[in-house]
């Protein structure tokens, strides 16, 4: 697409084809920032390119700050959890904002994150670091304890996640102190929380000038299996409270512009509790089923509100009417075989036949026997659905787990 | 939102699957080229549901320019649908993986558009769609009749359904009769050629034998001329009209007398004579005769006097040769035999030794590693082989490239068993015996030796061919190299060094190599009439067969490529028209060369093997020839009649582009 010279220059840090696809159809120019094994693909299809490792932050740092600086570029956009430190490192420098590194320090380290939540006056679980397995074992019991069980009764589980990593990356759920032998040494030190009942659900919020520009809600059917935009009607129910919490959110954090995916639960009693935000775009394809349900590009609208060069105007423009604005709703099931033993893949006829089966991106198996499912987010590729009810595909996507897609 | 529609009920209608398509095929579109790929799941996924729809194929068919428009073949084989073989078609609608299977069916959607003339495709022509299609409906004729074997259903599943259904809507959209009736002409056009490799035209006449023979299809009035072929090759004589198998074949000859022999002599011949395929049982018949009744072998052999002077003088040769090349699973060294006994060859007297020194030939562990592998265990390599070599002596024209690259080597091969057979044979033993072949250049000789080192080589080719294309193309590119630095185009001196002493060392083309424009057509033109046209050389017949080059151009006298033939023979027709005869690697040498130019391999005095054209139609076509420069013919007797009405060809074809707007002056051709 034609680019705009009055508008602003995004360099995008990591490497993601859809976010690339956006870009080049966007208005905005755009630089892509990643490891050198992109190069050969950048080049062979003219994409503009920088190589630069996301390793740990070191003294290098700068270097990448200054290119991107002479090149022009007015604002960096973190792609995935490894990437939303150096945005914030590289950010303060191009908008000449120190702050910005360490809201990024934040984003990316969930004890951190709960404790200045905490600080603003949001209300979070019970949480502790954990740098061995006594200290998993203490929490647990301390936790239960709190809960005032009694001996013999089940413990209600703990959550144990990496600091450091995106979504259900290393999420854990412990139930017994038996259970906690089984988490390998190097996963410490690892964030431990308590469990929370509730109805959790994920936000993904576009904020500009310190406001919200739009804020969807991702209901998951099953945590880790299934999601779906936009919400059914009773989750939506609570959009003006989620909307208080999210404004909390962008006090605390100060938060002046970009995109935030925060996850809540909320009680029945409308009590919400945050359990983290990440400054980056969701995983599971959440910007797919936005796109989907909505009809506008959820990477394009990251780079509207991240680009300082943005008017009001063309956010107010961008985006369409929460709910109202969609065309059906779009949810999505993460298939994990439950066979143990299996050799193909099969879509189940019902579903091929059903009316809001939309496309798969399965494969064929590579390997015959399927590894135990330990943690979250080992899902073997998604199923896409679309439909105009939100219950209906809310009990489909629930259905999908009793289905064998590998036989 | 939008109101709540009431299609959710329990299944999904076209309607709504349809929609889907076109929001999919949107998206596709309107992705950058760089991510059309991640596009695809979603769009080869809902392409699939509609072709297990009813009415879903006829859909997909009329979206199918907005479909590859949007990006669909983009980065695979199909993007190029003129290069697109038949015969993969099978093997890519029986894959377990559903892309490959619908791609497959998407791409013979979009032929089918472009031969109902919906579909303007930019790289077809309704012709060449029409021709297309149905070779891949003669192809899949099984898939078409027949449900889902047990082996197809545990490897694809439902998923069998689809290329049936996709089947079925060609054949309907075209027409059944239409489409056995046209296959049985097209495998006449084909044998009337007389092609050393048979196995895709048996594979044809196979499944027309099993569509005849099921009850439960009703192929109408149509198939009926289908009879000769398929009798050609289960049921030539009265002996095995009920194809009774080999073994109980041999058991009732032995209770034949002499005259019922003698007619099953007759009708082996007849069969084999009129098809060009010999049927398995006619090898079980020669080894049979062999011994107990060898005064019959000439006429099984349908031999003419000539070839049978020939078997007379050369019966132990000929006996060997039936011993050691001539099985059922070696059919065709029937035909081959018989017809390398009518030419005479034999009479060279190199060619009996060499023959005998083939009959002995040890082969290295690479040539029957490769013969092995394209033609399995049935036989052993060396028989084999030796099947393969009274192949090309016997058909020197029916020589063909495969789906390769490498028309030169095929060019040699053919021209070599034409002129200079016992050459082939050396060659051969060197190639198959010794793992190298060496060729000189210019008084430096050229090794093929390296060739063999690991790199993927051509594998659907006849038996010598298999051998030596790997070895000739090796040394005809390097002798391309070993010219680099010369001005000029190399084939001037590659050609001579290559083929053989009778090539033509004086060498003319009309193409300047480094912009590809016209360079002095007329004067090009006015040479070729004098040196090759018997009007204006003297009245002299073209002595040795010349290479020659061309632009091929396709039914829409589009220029498509280079091309490397060789010009047999210039003589009046039947019809005392003046046409150039020449061989054309190319497996099928009909083609339509558009601006109704249209090559001729039957009716206008061709023998096997041969294409013909119009004297100017060829002439229009022709970039590079040879001639000897000792003898000049009468250039200026040409009449400009001529020669215009040669380059109004060459102006409305693939010379649009490159001649000049306004004719050149006298200027110095690329010759000088």
């Amino acid at each position: 697409m034609e680019k705009n010279p009055d508008k602003g220059y995004v360099a995008l840090l990591g490497w993601s084809l859809g976010a690339v696809e956006a870009a080049e159809n966007f208005d905005r120019r755009y630089v892509v920032v990643a490891p050198e094994w992109a190069e050969d693909y950048c080049k062979q299809h003219d994409i503009p390119y920088i190589p630069w490792n996301f390793e740990r932050l070191n003294d290098r740092s700068l270097e990448i700050a200054e290119t991107l600086q002479a090149e022009g570029v007015d604002v960096a956009i973190p792609l995935y959890e490894e990437t939303v430190e150096w945005a914030g490192a590289i950010n303060s420098v191009l908008m000449k904002n120190p702050r910005l590194h360490g809201q990024a320090v934040l984003f990316r380290d969930k004890a951190l994150m709960k404790r200045r939540a905490q600080l603003g006056g949001i209300r979070v679980g019970i949480f502790e670091e954990a740098h061995d397995k006594d200290d998993v074992v203490r929490f647990l019991r301390r936790v239960n304890q709190t809960l005032l069980k009694l001996d013999g009764d089940p413990n209600d589980p703990i959550h144990l996640k990496a600091f450091d990593k995106a979504g259900c990356l290393g999420h854990r759920v412990i139930r017994t102190p038996d259970e906690v032998d089984m988490i390998p040494e190097e996963e410490f030190p690892v964030l431990m929380e308590s469990h929370l009942d509730g109805w959790e659900f994920a936000v993904e919020a576009w904020i500009h000038n310190g406001k919200i520009a739009f804020l969807n809600l991702s209901e998951y059917v099953t945590l880790g299996y299934s999601v779906f935009v936009p919400a059914t009607p009773e989750l939506e129910s609570w959009r003006p409270l989620i909307e208080k919490e999210i404004e909390k959110l962008i006090k605390t954090f100060d938060i002046q512009f970009g995109q935030i995916h925060p996850e809540y639960f909320v009680t029945s009693d409308g009590t919400m509790y945050f359990g983290e935000v990440a400054y980056r775009p969701p995983g599971f394809k959440a910007f797919e089923l936005m796109e989907r349900a909505y009809g506008f590009n959820a990477y394009q609208a990251s780079i509207l509100v991240f680009d300082p060069h943005t008017t009001d105007e063309e956010v107010k423009n961008f985006f369409p009417e929460p709910v109202k604005g969609a065309k059906g709703y779009a949810g999505c099931f993460g298939v994990y075989p439950r066979r143990r033993v299996v050799s193909q893949l099969e879509i189940p006829e019902e579903v091929e036949n059903h009316p809001y089966f939309d496309y798969h991106e399965l494969t064929a198996p590579m390997e015959e026997t399927v590894t135990k499912r330990t943690a979250f987010g080992t899902h073997w590729g998604l199923v896409f659905f679309f439909g105009d009810d939100p219950h209906k595909l809310r009990d489909l996507l629930k259905h999908q787990e009793e289905l064998d897609y590998y036989i | 939102m939008s109101p709540p529609d009431n299609s959710s009920g329990a299944t999904a209608t076209l309607e709504t699957v349809l929609a889907r398509m076109d929001e999919a095929i949107e998206l596709l579109a309107a992705a950058p080229a760089f991510s059309k790929t991640t596009k695809l799941a979603r769009i080869l996924d809902t392409a699939k549901r509609l072709m297990a729809m009813e009415g879903g194929c006829a859909a997909l068919e009329s979206r199918i320019q907005a479909l590859e428009e949007a990006g669909v073949f983009l980065g695979s084989d199909w993007a190029s649908p003129q290069i697109l073989v038949p015969s993969m078609t099978t093997h890519a609608l029986q894959s377990p993986d559903p892309n490959t299977v619908v791609i497959e069916a998407l791409s013979e959607l979009r032929m089918l558009a472009v031969a109902r003339g919906d579909y303007l495709h930019p790289q077809l022509s309704v012709e060449q769609a029409h021709h297309y299609l149905t070779q891949v409906l003669a192809i899949n004729l099984a898939m078409l009749f027949t449900p889902p074997s047990e082996a197809e259903r545990a490897t694809q599943g439902r998923l069998a359904e689809i290329p049936r259904r996709v089947l079925r809507h060609l054949a309907e959209r075209i027409g059944y009769e239409h489409v056995i009736d046209q296959l049985i002409d097209e495998i006449w056009r084909i044998l009337r050629q007389r092609p050393i490799q048979v196995d895709p035209v048996k594979q044809m006449i196979t499944q027309i034998a099993i569509c005849r023979a099921d009850p439960n299809i009703d192929l109408g009035a149509s198939g009926h001329g289908a009879e000769r072929l398929v009798s050609s090759l289960f049921a030539p004589t009265n002996a095995c009209r009920d194809d009774p198998g080999i073994e109980t074949f041999e058991e009732r000859l032995a209770h034949l007398d002499s005259s019922a022999l003698q007619s099953e002599a007759n009708g082996f011949a007849r069969a084999m004579h009129d098809t060009g395929l010999a049927s398995p049982y006619h090898a079980a018949f020669l080894r049979y005769l062999r011994g107990k009744a060898d005064h019959l072998l000439a006429d099984a052999l349908g031999l003419s006097n000539t070839g049978r002077d020939c078997l007379l003088c050369y019966r132990e040769l000929v006996l060997a040769l039936i011993d050691e090349a001539v099985y059922p699973q070696t059919a065709q060294a029937v035909y081959g035999l018989s017809m390398m006994l009518e030419r005479g060859i034999l009479y060279q007297t190199a060619v009996a030794p060499a023959l005998w020194r083939q009959i002995g030939l040890p082969l290295s562990d690479w040539a029957a590693d490769r013969l092995y592998m394209a033609f399995g265990d049935t036989i052993p390599p060396r028989r084999r082989l030796l099947e393969g070599v009274l192949m090309m002596l016997g058909l020197p024209l029916g020589v063909g490239q495969g789906n390769n690259p490498t028309c030169q080597s095929a060019r040699a091969l053919s021209m070599w068993s034409f002129n200079d057979p016992d050459y082939l044979l050396q060659i051969l033993t060197w190639g198959a015996r010794d793992d190298e072949v060496i060729v000189h250049f210019e008084g430096q000789p050229v090794s093929s030796h390296s060739a063999l080192d690991g790199r993927p080589l051509p594998i659907d080719l006849d038996p010598v061919s298999l051998i030596l294309v790997p070895h000739l193309d090796h040394i005809y590119n390097e002798m391309g190299r070993m010219c680099i630095g010369r001005e000029g185009d190399p084939h001037r001196w590659v050609n001579p060094e290559f083929h053989g002493w009778w090539v033509g060392r004086g060498f003319r083309i009309n193409v300047d190599v480094a912009t590809g424009k016209l360079v002095n057509p007329e004067d090009f033109l006015r040479h070729f009439y004098a040196y090759y046209h018997p009007y204006y050389n003297g009245n002299q017949p073209l002595i040795h067969p010349q290479p020659a080059g061309i632009a091929v151009t396709d039914s829409a006298a589009r220029f498509i490529g280079w091309h490397a033939i060789a010009i047999q023979r210039v003589a009046l027709d039947t019809s005392g028209e003046m046409r150039v005869y020449f061989f054309n690697p190319n497996n099928d040498s009909g083609q339509d060369w558009g601006d109704s130019v249209k090559v001729s391999t039957a009716d206008n005095g061709e023998g096997y093997g041969e294409a013909s054209l119009p004297f100017e139609q060829f002439a229009s076509r022709l970039y590079i020839f040879h001639y000897d420069p000792l003898e000049r013919g009468e250039p200026g007797q040409v009449t400009q009649e001529e020669l215009d009405e040669c380059i109004g060809y060459i102006r409305r074809s693939w010379g649009a582009e490159r001649l000049p707007s306004v004719e050149m002056q006298a200027s110095q051709g690329p010759e000088g």
